[in-house]
């Protein structure tokens, strides 16, 4: 069994999966938890896109 | 002399609940949500076994480096210790992970972030789990 995900593909399961553990970890209501996983991904997502960019000029 | 009465049957009841909630921690070290689940906390429990499930299925899919004890180096004694949080899901991911690992490429390497974060994720719950059937946490 082999999956090749992209660097794009393997950072939003990432940060998905990741929030939602995070999510059940520390909120106890369902609406709570919600908004928690939907916060934190968007974090993820913005860090990891922002690093990214950000390393840009030292890449070639 | 009733105070000392209770004073006395006291510690027993605690020892009893913290033995319950170290067997909790424990078991759901070995199976990932199994801790939440014998506590009736079926989401949680349904949400930790899926999460670190998936990681650990991905993680050994794409070829991630699954440490071993003797790798010699204290980075790769990290990532063993990492990999153990998984529990029973360690010796699940080496099943998959027939071919061995192939950090030599990308997706091997998030591979391995996938295998290490499924670990620590787990010793997380593991964790919940134990706080909550302390009293802690719920």
């Amino acid at each position: 069994m082999k999956f090749h995900l992209s660097h794009l593909q393997a950072m939003l399961l990432f940060a998905l999966l990741v929030s939602v553990a995070f999510g059940f970890l520390s909120r106890r209501r369902p609406l709570d938890r919600a908004k928690y996983i939907a916060w934190s991904l968007l974090l993820f997502l913005l860090f990891g896109i922002g690093i990214g960019w950000a390393m840009y000029p030292f890449s070639r | 002399m009733t105070d000392e009465t209770q004073i006395a049957s006291a510690p027993p009841r605690d020892n009893q609940r913290d033995g319950r909630a170290i067997a909790l921690g424990v078991a759901g070290w070995l199976v990932p949500g199994l801790g939440h689940a014998l506590q009736k906390m079926w989401g949680r429990a349904l949400a930790f076994f899926l999460t670190v499930g998936v990681l650990v299925f991905l993680g050994a899919g794409m070829r991630g480096n699954l440490f071993t004890s003797g790798s010699g180096d204290a980075f790769a004694a990290l990532g063993y210790l990492a990999d153990l949080g998984t529990g029973s899901f360690y010796w699940l991911a080496k099943y998959i992970e027939v071919g061995g690992p192939d950090v030599s490429h990308a997706y091997g390497d998030y591979g391995t972030r996938f295998l290490a974060a499924a670990g620590v994720l787990n010793l997380l719950a593991a964790l919940h789990a134990y706080e909550a059937a302390r009293g802690r946490k719920a």
